[in-house]
């Protein structure tokens, strides 16, 4: 979900993303926006999103984080991965239906 | 490669923690404050606004602990900062850190101190490379009862000449040497040795080298290699003594090498000469001439099972060769096998120090156990620290390592202080130590000794510390705060474990206590044996005539019979005697013989005995029991008819329906008549006397001159006086022999038992140790119940409890526990004893009297551990323990 927010929206801020996140699933996710961090670090430390400091839209400092190469190819098999299992279990919902 | 990128980033992360950290800070600094702007913007007040973000983000901490977490490699950093916590922690409670830091020195450094002995005894013996790969040859004669003696020189060559199956094979001997240097005579240990030897063990000279084959013949000149020991003993450790011409027995020889530290097998040995084999000691015809320690290395691709082999396949070679001598070897049913150069050489005390080392394992584990108890007990005081820290976010895991860093830390400084104590202990360790057992043993620590050490650390820290860890684990923060730390340090799993660890300390040391019981019983049953001579008021001392002043058995009676004579003129002495071979003195000598007119059956054992020479005043001076006919007189002489006196097992043995006196026995070509039978006395062992019997011969009716000789002195009183007595006689006799070995005759027969006293007081050491360590472990379970229950006592006491009843409570709670610990470590008795069966004597290895009295003891020992503080309940103040609350 981070990926495709940065993919999407291009360079981002950490509170960016959260409230990003949390309107893209129409509030249905909300999130802990501590527990964020730690997966930003992780991403950044495999290389899928890089880091820097920057300016906000309403001037205040801070962290920019934008997707990388490795990122998008990462985001590419992530979006195939989901897709496929989104689509197995969605057959399963259909065979029920079909039961009915 | 993604995880493997990470780890390189996360490696990379400690060094630059520090600008991380302030990263982190403002990164999420800024954030709450881009939410509080939200906030303001959907019109919440300023205070609100704050707090919504603040919420919103949840643990600012927690999600900083998380970063950090991330960021160093497992953990590094954090892993620093347990140390300097548990540092901390260790300094305030200095109390604490003592006795844990004592308990575990005393397991760990008894440990280390028995491993040393064991590394040495039974895996690396000095100054031998791989002694794995050594293989000692043994030969046999299955129907001579000779199950693994020395061999002859043809067997010697027979292995030597093996080169498929042994890289190298060396032959030894002993030989007492007279080194006459500036000083009064002294007698030198030596060994005679082919010139493989030293290249057999992988020992190595540290000044000059070792004998050249072609010193190794009987014509070459005399070199001499001196042991490290007595390089420095005798030449302080001089290097220009390399060169230098010394004499021996009379005789020049020149030092050529100074082996290296270390080596020293068999100990104990001053100098090395060349072994020198004639050519004709190599004719078949002495095959069955037994002299020599045969020792080979096998090529690393020969398996051991392999070299056995191939010793079977030389046997066989010989016993088919179709000879007279093959003919004797079948009847004796003779035969060649090999030792394992380790289980040769360590003997009848590896049973001894594998016992030992179990005992001492278990001395660690009750100083484990009882580590343990007290890391417990410290966490339930710290509970609700621990509570704080988990609610301000440290995880569980973090909270565990924490203890395990703790632990671990006051293993680590236990090890350090185990050290020092080992290092200690295993010099007393060598002191103590039975004479012949501790000779060439280092008392150093090595490497292999600290790795141990280092894992015994390791292994008693994660021990001591994973109960308290997982304990943690188990603690609910939320209830601990609310209670305050009071009710929930009470925690009824804790003390359960505590108590379970009580009561497997108790089993242990009971276990310990039986055993070190059954071994002094066994001790005191031995040391009333009756040997069948009277060792009271004898000293002895050895002659070792050399060869060449002394050829024959005329020219020795010419020395003995001046030394009696002198002695017998000294005052005080009511007795004096010489042999070949007195009790205990580990010197043996056996051999066949023949009953006249008895057909000897093929097939049949040769009649075997073991033979003594002796002077006259022998049965005298050993006061051995005379059963029929006479002993020896100065008339027997080599012109006289040569006699014989045997001992009531012999005659038992070879004439049950007949009287023996009179008849004639042969030994090798010369006639001897039993003139004599004499009380059994034993020589070796008194716990396991083989009940052989012995042939005596007159010593003054022997025409060769035997190769040493005790001089015995027995006097009415203290025997130690007698040594000076001895020397003067030796001195007016030859002065340029010296007398050695000055022992009295109880000396001697207690040495025999040195081995079984090395253990006894070791295991009773233990015992006491594991005793007092689980009393110890008590006191402080049933101490911390009473602290805990402070209120319910002082409620009982306002009630109108008698203190008496609050008394047999406190008790009892202790002795329910020993009870319990005595019941499983009378049932791990019951199935370890085995193990100690070969140690007993006349004792079984179950006897009730050592179980019922060493559970006594346990159980007065506990009474005592739990009256302390039982008493404390009682002198409880029903007020203040109320009010405490």
């Amino acid at each position: 979900m981070v990926l495709k927010t940065l993919a999407v929206l291009g360079p981002q801020h950490g509170y960016g993303i959260a409230r990003r996140i949390e309107q893209t699933s129409e509030n249905l996710l909300s999130i802990n926006h501590g527990t964020l961090y730690p997966v930003l670090l992780k991403l950044e430390q495999e290389g899928s999103i890089a880091s820097e400091w920057g300016v906000s839209d309403n001037g205040r400092r801070a962290n920019f984080y934008r997707i990388t190469k490795t990122g998008r190819k990462q985001l590419g098999d992530e979006e195939r991965g989901w897709q496929q299992a989104s689509e197995i279990v969605a057959r399963f919902f259909a065979l029920r239906g079909e039961e009915k | 490669m993604r995880w493997l990128r990470r780890s390189w980033k996360r490696a990379a992360g400690i060094q630059t923690g520090a600008g991380q950290e302030r990263r982190f800070t403002a990164e999420l600094e800024s954030h709450i404050q881009m939410q509080t702007e939200d906030n303001l913007r959907l019109g919440m007040p300023p205070e609100e606004a704050r707090r919504a973000a603040v919420l919103k983000f949840g643990g600012i901490e927690a999600a900083k602990e998380s970063l950090r977490d991330q960021m160093g490699l497992s953990g590094f950093e954090s892993i620093f900062k347990d140390i300097h916590y548990a540092l901390r922690g260790m300094r305030k409670s200095p109390g604490f850190t003592v006795v844990m830091v004592l308990t575990l020195a005393l397991g760990i450094g008894a440990n280390t101190a028995i491993f040393s002995l064991v590394n040495q005894i039974l895996v690396h013996p000095p100054g031998i490379s791989h002694p794995e790969r050594l293989v000692v040859v043994r030969t046999k004669y299955e129907k001579l009862n000779l199950k693994s003696i020395t061999d002859s020189p043809p067997t010697f060559a027979d292995a030597r000449d093996s080169r498929a199956v042994f890289e190298h094979a060396g032959a030894m001997r002993t030989l007492d040497l007279n080194y006459t240097g500036d000083a009064a005579p002294q007698s030198l240990r030596g060994e005679s040795v082919s010139a493989e030897w030293f290249d057999v063990f992988g020992a190595r000279p540290s000044l000059g080298r070792v004998f050249a084959p072609e010193e190794d013949q009987p014509n070459a000149d005399h070199v001499v290699v001196l042991a490290h020991p007595a390089w420095i003993r005798i030449f302080g450790a001089d290097p220009s003594v390399i060169g230098r011409t010394i004499e021996l027995n009379q005789e020049s020889y020149r030092i050529i090498g100074v082996m290296g530290p270390g080596f020293e097998w068999p100990a104990p040995v001053d100098v090395w000469v060349p072994l020198a084999l004639a050519p004709r000691a190599l004719n078949p015809g002495n095959r069955f001439n037994e002299n020599l320690t045969v020792v080979a290395r096998r090529r690393p691709d020969v398996p051991f099972a392999q070299a056995n082999a191939w010793l079977k396949v030389l046997a066989d070679r010989v016993l088919n060769a179709g000879t007279p001598g093959a003919a004797f070897a079948k009847n004796a049913d003779w035969g060649l096998f090999g030792v394992p150069f380790i289980d040769f050489s360590a003997g009848a005390t590896k049973t001894p120090v594998l016992i030992l080392l179990g005992a001492v394992g278990l001395v660690l584990l009750i100083a484990c156990s009882n580590s343990a108890g007290l890391m417990l007990a410290r966490t339930s005081a710290r509970a609700q620290e621990m509570a704080v820290r988990a609610a301000l976010g440290a995880s569980r895991r973090r909270l565990m390592r924490q203890t395990l860093t703790e632990s671990l830390l006051l293993a680590i400084a236990g090890a350090l202080v185990g050290l020092a104590l080992a290092y200690g202990a295993t010099f007393l360790l060598l002191r103590l130590a039975p004479e012949g057992a501790a000779a060439g043993l280092e008392g150093s620590l090595n490497g292999y000794v600290l790795l141990f050490t280092a894992a015994a650390a390791i292994v008693s820290g994660i021990a001591s510390g994973i109960a308290p860890a997982l304990q943690l684990a188990r603690i609910d923060a939320h209830e601990t705060l609310k209670g305050g730390g009071r009710a929930s340090t009470a925690g009824p799993a804790r003390q359960r474990l505590r108590s379970a660890l009580v009561i497997a300390e108790t089993a242990l040391a009971l276990m310990l206590l039986v055993g070190a019981g059954l071994l002094l019983r066994a001790f005191t049953q031995l040391e009333g044996v009756n040997p069948g001579f009277d060792s009271k008021g004898v000293m002895t001392a050895i002659v070792s005539l050399p060869r060449k002043q002394y050829p024959d058995g005329v020219k020795q009676a010419v020395f003995y019979r001046g030394v009696l004579e002198q002695l017998r003129n000294t005052k005080g002495v009511k007795d004096a005697a010489i042999g070949l071979g007195i009790p205990f003195s580990q010197y043996g000598e056996a051999g066949g013989f023949t009953i006249e007119g008895r057909a000897q059956t093929p097939g049949e054992a040769v009649p075997h005995a073991d033979r003594r020479y002796v002077t006259p005043g022998y049965f005298a001076a050993l006061t051995i029991r005379q059963k029929r006919g006479r002993v020896f007189t100065e008339e027997d002489s080599l012109e006289t008819e040569h006699v014989a006196v045997i001992d009531e097992n012999l005659a038992r043995q070879y004439w049950p329906d007949e009287n023996p006196l009179g008849k004639r026995i042969l030994l090798g070509e010369e006639p001897c008549r039993i003139v004599g039978i004499t009380g059994h006395v034993m020589g070796f062992d008194l716990a396991a006397d083989s009940g052989k019997g012995v042939i005596y011969l007159s010593l003054f009716q022997e025409k060769r001159a035997i190769p040493v000789a005790w001089i015995m002195a027995k006097t009415t009183g203290e025997p130690t006086g007698m040594a000076s007595a001895i020397r003067e006689a030796v001195r007016a006799a030859d002065p340029n022999q010296p007398a050695h070995d000055f022992k009295t005759l109880d000396e001697m027969v207690a040495s025999s038992l040195a081995p079984r006293r090395f253990v006894m007081r070791l295991l009773g050491f233990f015992a006491v140790t594991a005793l007092f360590l689980a009393a110890l472990g008590l006191y402080g379970v049933i101490s911390y119940s009473v602290t805990l229950k402070t209120r319910e006592i002082g409620i009982r006491l306002a009630l109108g409890a008698k203190p008496g009843s609050v008394l047999v409570d406190v008790l009892s709670q202790g002795l329910r526990l020993t009870g319990i610990g005595v019941a499983a470590g009378l049932a791990g008795s019951l199935l370890i004893n085995r193990v100690l069966a070969s140690q007993l004597f006349k004792v079984s290895a179950f006897d009730p009297l050592i179980f019922a009295s060493m559970a006594a003891a346990l159980l007065i020992a506990a009474l005592l551990a739990s009256y302390l503080p039982a008493r404390r309940a009682v002198r409880v103040d029903p007020l203040s323990a109320l009010r405490a609350e």
